[in-house]
């Protein structure tokens, strides 16, 4: 295989990767490659083999292996190189790759540009720093999510669930449907972690019970977990004395957030923003090395694949322009995160140009109004972290912007209780 | 095994028993070392903060002590050691912090009795030198006591290295083999176990937190043992860097040890908070957790609760005030002829070398004939690491073998090829395959790698992945097949 002279190299194969990919070709770039770790294109994809991808990007109702199955055939149909069975382990700051896989050994490779596009990972038990033993039976969501949907195993039959993010829910009702029983979803939050479609399609149709300001005190069980004691937490998230109770489970899942993986970007010196935990970008996906893009989850973790394949597209167009010398504006604007926002991506941005803004609230709040400066406000009747807001903002708003940095705020709320 | 026989038989294979087993390969001993797990140092040796060459940082190691003897005279074999054996021994040094004057006097004295046992090397330094040695440490440190002598090692990795060596020098290991019942024959002993028995002439008793247990079997527990438990965190590998040196600062109340020290696999460990447990339950209380943190926190005040990836709870045997709180077990039975238990508490992995020959010493004493073995080798070489090899060297390992081109794990980036080798040398759990090779021990906690490795170890092990258990006997991961659990209820 020919790895000299590359324009773009991507690095996973995600929903974010092959968007990156296929738009990097279509922008021009003429050598585009991906490498994946994993034996096939699509990434965590294969695992979701429930639906509701593609509603937005395909106006279809996809699986994920579907969804991913369009952008596979695309990446092939596009003659995009790609490089299975890959893992890269170490990225510079000026491009170069190495890489090892099982066919060439180890590969060292110097693109003009780069898409970091490696998404992100699931926060696990040490993370949380979880009281108890250390049995068998504990897993992150998406550790059981693909043992039962790509290996073909249940991990056990009486299931407890910590957290109320997304692939927590959708494993709720995905052991469900296995025949097991998920005794509850156990939130410490006053409200869920992920989407409400997943509350009422995961949770209420299959009657799961979901205990809000709740969390587990202790794992009980030396060999395989024998059960889990639950509290009702108070305003500071400590649990409430007297409110503690057993439940007999074999299983523990985990959906407690996740984390945009970036290890990678930190040895080519990548800045990372501390609150999404992604790297820093300005509107055309650059990270402040120049050349180096990132799109999707490992910039900050959306809630759908399709703003998953549509910021990956941004990075990718980038890619291509930065790969033919195209000039990338650069007069730099900051956004900053200001009342009750806990990001916002990007975190620069350029005035001459239409840009969509993504940011995530702290906390939720009801009749309430989203403020940038002077220049955009809108109403909202109930903001949630758990759902990210979308900002599209014209280039003539964005003219009337007059400092260097602008705060986006939540504005007008009287807090819920 | 119906029924073997050999002469000296160890019980447990943590570190103690497995330093006793090396000790004893040297000579034309037939012995047999039985563990119960399902892999070796899974006790106490696990469950601690990897460092060793201790004995000069804490007044607790008064020299009237077994105990404080052993690990002087530990410090200076454990780097040949280590070197032997091919263990990652890395010297770090000791900073104890200094706060105000009285913590000075206190360190003082340690300093002057240093010196008096010639564990030379001991040096006061002022805040200025402090800061440049360790520019993250509390302000509020006005200096620090250097101790020199203090190095960090892999515990788990020590004593299946130990073991290995023992075991090429001819002594049988047999792990999942718990002993069961010991009677008393003439000149032998009858132990059963759940395998079957052996019969043997002496016995070591080496069974970590279940030493007392064991010299019951033979009405020989002429001690008592107290189980402490002590809590660890560990920090995520990005913070390799961010102190290098064990830093240690006296606690601010009784039954807390405020240590933070580097890894020799790059990540920090902080810890541990000490208070009496139960026995066995080595489950984490979440308010010891928490005052863990806070007082690690009092060293680096810039620690993040974020960076941390994991934390368990160990045991520690410590005796009772009638023979001095910090004294340990090593010592011929009073009543039961030929029969030696030993047991270090804190720090058993620094004392395990001079602990081994004071054993084999007992052993001559109780009768047991050591005739030096010539064809003893004490070398044994680790299996590679590919992430820590140079580039030329990787290439060269994926040419000879492609499975060391395939990463399963990707926090630590741990190939194929090394979780099969592990395997080769006898991993056969989950666990097994992460103290081997650390796959599963980066920041995601085994979430990626999990169902990778244990189809590694389904495929080489020619079982089930339903037969694939975590760390042996009860501890299966994955209870049912994909639509068992339906076509039972229809």
């Amino acid at each position: 295989m020919n790895y000299s002279d590359i324009d773009v190299a991507v690095i996973g194969s995600g929903p974010a990767g092959m968007a990156a990919a296929i738009k990097a070709k279509e922008e021009g770039a003429e050598h585009v490659l991906i490498l994946e770790r994993q034996e096939q294109l699509g990434g965590l994809l294969h695992q979701c083999v429930h639906n509701g991808f593609g509603l937005f990007y395909f106006g279809q109702d996809l699986t994920g292996p579907e969804y991913g199955h369009r952008f596979a055939e695309k990446v092939k149909d596009l003659g995009i190189q790609v490089l299975l069975e890959t893992m890269v382990t170490r990225i510079s700051a000026d491009r170069q790759i190495t890489a090892v896989n099982n066919r060439e050994g180890v590969l060292c490779l110097m693109p003009r540009s780069l898409v970091l596009a490696m998404g992100c990972r699931e926060r696990s038990r040490g993370q949380l720093n979880l009281p108890g033993t250390r049995p068998a039976g504990i897993f992150t969501a998406g550790t059981a999510q693909r043992f039962v949907n790509v290996e073909g195993w249940i991990p056990g039959k009486k299931v407890v669930i910590l957290g109320s993010g997304d692939i927590g829910m959708i494993m709720a009702r995905r052991l469900t449907l296995e025949g097991a029983e998920v005794k509850a979803v156990v939130e410490i939050l006053p409200y869920i972690g992920g989407l409400t479609r997943n509350e009422v399609q995961c949770l209420h149709d299959f009657h799961i019970p979901l205990l809000l300001e709740h969390t587990i005190t202790e794992t009980h069980g030396q060999q395989r977990l024998e059960a889990v004691t639950i509290a009702k937490v108070n305003k500071d998230k400590k649990p409430v004395n007297g409110s503690h109770q057993m439940i007999e489970c074999d299983t523990l899942l985990l959906s407690v957030g996740l984390i945009p993986e970036n290890e990678l970007s930190r040895m080519a010196g990548v800045a990372l923003d501390p609150l999404t935990g992604g790297p820093g970008v300005d509107q055309w996906r650059e990270t402040s090395v120049s050349g180096i893009f990132a799109g999707g989850n490992v910039v900050h973790v959306h809630d759908l694949v399709d703003e998953v394949s549509w910021e990956a597209e941004i990075a990718g167009t980038s890619a291509a322009r930065f790969a033919k010398k195209e000039e990338l504006e650069k007069e730099k604007k900051i956004l900053k995160p200001g009342r009750n926002i806990r990001y916002v991506v990007p975190q620069t941005i350029s005035a001459q140009h239409d840009v969509t803004l993504y940011a995530r609230v702290k906390d939720m709040e009801e009749n309430v109004t989203l403020k940038m400066g002077d220049i955009f406000s809108k109403s909202l009747r109930v903001v949630k972290p758990g759902e990210m807001l979308k900002i599209d903002l014209s280039r003539s708003q964005l003219r009337q912007l007059k400092d260097d940095a602008v705060e986006l705020s939540i504005e007008g709320a009287k807090r819920r209780q | 095994m119906a029924q073997m026989e050999t002469e000296v038989l160890i019980i447990g294979g943590g570190v103690l028993g497995a330093a006793v087993a090396r000790e004893l390969s040297r000579y034309k001993v037939d012995a047999i070392l039985v563990e119960k797990e399902a892999d070796f140092g899974w006790g106490s040796t696990k469950t601690n903060m990897c460092i060793v060459c201790q004995g000069g940082d804490t007044l607790e190691f008064r020299p009237e002590y077994r105990r404080s003897k052993l690990v002087w005279d530990s410090m200076p074999l454990m780097e040949p050691l280590c070197q032997e054996l091919d263990v990652p021994f890395k010297k770090v040094g000791e900073l104890a912090l200094i706060r105000n004057n009285e913590e000075l006097s206190k360190f003082q004295k340690l300093k002057s009795r240093a010196e008096k046992l010639g564990l030379g090397g001991h040096q006061f330094i002022d805040q200025d030198t402090l800061r440049q040695m360790e520019p993250n440490v509390t302000r509020e440190a006005i200096g620090a006591l250097y101790d020199p002598h203090i190095a960090i090692v892999d515990p788990v990795r020590l004593t299946i290295a130990l073991i290995e060596n023992a075991s090429q020098n001819g002594v049988n290991v047999m792990r999942e083999t718990q002993v069961v019942r010991i009677s008393q024959e003439v000149n032998q002993f009858k132990v059963e176990t759940n395998r079957g028995s052996v019969m043997c002439r002496f016995i070591v008793n080496a069974a970590g937190t279940s030493v007392d247990k064991i010299a019951r079997l033979v009405n020989s527990d002429d001690f008592v043992l107290y189980p402490i438990r002590g809590y660890v965190g560990i920090l995520d590998k990005n913070l390799g860097g961010f102190i290098k040196h064990e830093i240690h600062m006296r606690p601010d109340a009784p039954g807390q040890m405020n240590i933070l020290t580097p890894s020799v696999h790059g990540n920090l460990f902080f810890g541990t908070t000490m208070q009496p447990g139960v026995r066995g339950d080595c489950s984490v209380k979440g308010r010891i957790a928490e005052i863990g943190f806070q007082n690690a926190r009092k060293i680096v005040p810039d620690l993040s609760e974020r960076d941390i990836i994991h934390s368990f709870a160990g045991f520690l045997m410590f005796r009772n005030w009638e023979v001095g709180w910090h004294e340990c077990v090593v010592q011929a039975s009073q009543k039961v002829p030929r029969f030696i238990s030993i047991c270090i508490g804190y720090p058993g992995v620094s004392a395990a070398p001079a602990a081994a020959h004071e054993v084999t010493d007992l052993l001559r004493r109780e009768g047991l004939k050591l005739e030096t073995d010539e064809s003893f080798s004490p070398f044994r070489k680790a299996s590679p690491v590919f992430n820590e090899l140079p580039e030329e060297q990787q290439k060269e390992l994926i040419a000879k073998n492609p499975r060391y081109g395939h990463a399963v794990c990707r926090c630590e980036t741990v190939s194929e090829g090394e979780i099969v080798e592990a395997m080769r040398h006898g991993a056969t759990t989950l666990d097994g395959v992460k103290f081997r090779t650390r796959a599963g021990m980066g920041r995601c906690q085994g979430g990626f790698c999990t169902p990778r490795v244990v189809k590694i170890l389904a495929r080489e092990l020619g079982l089930s992945e339903e037969k694939i258990t975590k760390k042996g006997r009860e501890s299966r991961l994955l209870l049912h097949k994909s639509k068992e659990l339906i076509e039972a209820q229809i």
